[in-house]
């Protein structure tokens, strides 16, 4: 896997103590913000080439759900398909051979799931294409009393297609939070900058 | 995470519900009553996500008319690198 590794925040002071200091309350909060965080104004810090504003803003939004995937524990189905389609994205500029050889080197190495062989190449296909292709993927494994908006909810998730209702469930959560976590985040940043 | 084999049952089904339940905004949650039925419960669910992936929009947008004016030595980025540090 190519996934950089990053040392371990530490919690960090933030020089101008004039500033409402909201990163450090924000980060008390739950244990996986400082790496949000840090994943997050990293890749920031890393834009400043990009001279149009249309792209710029595509990629921060990239960006912002790269960070929130790496942030998250690498169990977490959802965390794993956003890296792939991230992944999918960039081998798409390769061409010919280097694609081939790149999926190939992210199926081999793609991380051992106790599920059953299907819900496996249903991750593998979500991170190989965007989430709106639906004709190639096997069909959602149906449980009992799980109600037709699941459907829905499985289009929104990330890598919810391949996924048990309970499964579904518990990912949903996890990224709701991540989600909330992200945004309070980007929010915050903004209002950090825009107070001059 | 472990995944459950075999018969899921009604109980933990509701468990997750109820969490997810816990995670939607106040004001979804004061108007029904505390039993809302799963499948309403996944309609919201559906909403705020997608109302949160609009917020993650927007302020990308933002964002990034931010950092267009940001210039490199001001105290902004000075704040950013020291985080990194």
């Amino acid at each position: 896997m190519d996934t950089k590794s990053t040392p371990p925040p530490r919690p960090h002071q933030i020089p101008n103590p004039s500033r409402p200091d909201f990163l450090a309350c924000w980060a008390a909060a739950s244990p996986s913000k400082p790496m949000l965080a840090f994943h997050f104004l990293r890749a920031l810090s890393r834009i400043h080439g990009v001279t149009t504003v249309r792209r710029r803003t595509r990629t921060i939004r990239r960006a912002a759900y790269s960070s929130m995937a790496r942030a998250a524990s690498p169990r977490r189905a959802w965390s794993r398909a956003l890296l792939g389609q991230a992944r999918a994205r960039r081998s798409r500029t390769l061409t010919g051979r280097a694609v081939l050889l790149r999926r190939r080197r992210i199926t081999a190495a793609a991380p051992p799931q106790p599920s059953s062989p299907a819900s496996r190449s249903a991750t593998i296909i979500a991170a190989r294409g965007e989430i709106s292709t639906a004709a190639a993927r096997p069909l959602p494994p149906r449980q009992e009393g799980e109600p037709p908006r699941a459907d829905a909810l499985r289009r929104l998730v990330p890598g919810g297609a391949g996924m048990e209702y309970c499964s579904l469930l518990e990912e949903t959560a996890d990224y709701l939070r991540s989600l909330r976590a992200q945004v309070q985040l980007m929010q915050g940043l903004i209002d950090l900058f825009s107070c001059q | 995470m472990s995944s459950r084999r075999g018969r899921i049952t009604d109980e933990e089904i509701n468990e997750l519900i109820s969490k997810l339940q816990a995670l939607l905004p106040e004001s979804s949650r004061s108007r029904s009553a505390s039993r809302s039925s799963a499948s309403k419960l996944l309609k919201e669910t559906c909403s705020y996500i997608k109302s949160l992936h609009r917020e993650v929009d927007d302020l990308s947008d933002r964002l990034s008319e931010l950092m267009s004016t940001m210039d490199n030595n001001s105290p902004q980025a000075e704040i950013i690198r020291s985080l990194l540090r």
